[in-house]
């Protein structure tokens, strides 16, 4: 279907935008988006009515589908996900879906293995107790 | 996935709303470019627009010779929204057909998943109809799922994404 054959995530073949492009965690997504939506309430009576459909919709998606709500844990899941040397997609994905064991993270992002980097099941473990933990005292 | 994007863009500013005070300008601007980018609603290459967070510069105006509006090219940075091969993500169910389900993610609406991409679940037909496994795992509406990408289609006209998804792998299904 897509024009692009070689685009595949799982191997980390992703376009330009992805690897120049920060990506963003859904938790992240939220406090900004949640933000804007309050200056924009200052403004006017009627946000619903300034925002887009896909502002409107994208806002209710990562209400429903972050993980960490409070945005001292939001910074600190980045924080511990960046001492991995993952690439962005691959940090955003793991602080997404909030693998539980070692397996189901190497399924949901395959090249975290195929990369030829140091990173070995214990240190995946590490950094999901590290994760589950944020989680915990949240 | 949500992208952090900088962009450069053109906002026409038409002589009435000029005013000679900068601070009004700027506001102006940022209006116009929350407007245009609603309407533009997503791209190709970088998705869904979802939303401006900052106008990182304004650059000098050019007058427009016959209208005399003002033309400013501005760089501003937003949230954009797009799905790629391969990738694993949650969606929601939204409506269930006999050949599969719809699943909304993120802006998108249109997230298909065949029931040829999910082979364990057989579909049960009813006022509130669902797709079951032989764990009783169930899929109907407002439950949410993890899928992998297989495919994205721009559609030019629409100016929207068409997604297909499937269920076949590990850790992939109904999530709690």
């Amino acid at each position: 279907m897509s024009g692009e054959e070689e685009e595949n995530a799982a191997e980390l073949k992703i376009g330009d935008e992805f690897l120049k492009a920060k990506c963003l965690m859904n938790c992240e997504v939220s406090l900004i988006l949640e933000h804007k939506y309050e200056q924009l309430q200052q403004m006017s009576d009627d946000p619903m009515n300034q925002v887009s459909q896909v502002f409107e919709k994208s806002l209710q998606y990562v209400k429903r589908f972050s993980r960490y709500k409070n945005p001292d844990a939001v910074r600190q899941v980045r924080e511990i996900l960046s001492r991995y040397q993952l690439a962005e997609f691959e940090l955003c994905v793991l602080g997404n879906l909030c693998p539980e064991t070692v397996e189901e993270a190497i399924a949901m992002v395959p090249s975290i293995k195929n990369r030829g980097r140091a990173l070995d099941d214990e240190a995946i473990e590490k950094m999901l107790n590290d994760l589950s933990l944020i989680k915990r005292f949240e | 996935m949500f992208l952090k994007v900088q962009l450069p863009w053109n906002v026409i500013i038409s002589a009435e709303d000029l005013d000679a005070k900068g601070l009004m300008l700027q506001r102006s601007i940022t209006i116009r470019l929350l407007d245009d980018f609603a309407c533009k609603k997503a791209t190709k290459d970088l998705g869904y627009f979802c939303a401006v967070t900052t106008l990182d510069s304004i650059g000098e105006g050019k007058v427009r010779q016959y209208s005399g509006d003002v033309l400013f090219p501005v760089v501003f940075s937003g949230i954009t929204f797009k799905l790629l091969r391969g990738e694993i993500l949650d969606g929601v169910v939204h409506k269930v057909f006999k050949h599969g389900v719809l699943l909304r993610c993120g802006p998108v609406d249109n997230v298909y998943l065949s029931n040829q991409k999910m082979p364990d679940y057989k579909y049960v037909p009813g006022e509130n109809p669902v797709f079951l496994n032989d764990k009783l795992s169930k899929i109907s509406k407002d439950v949410m799922v993890r899928f992998m990408v297989i495919g994205t289609k721009w559609l030019e006209v629409e100016r929207e994404f068409r997604v297909l998804v499937s269920l076949e792998g590990d850790f992939l299904g109904p999530i709690s």
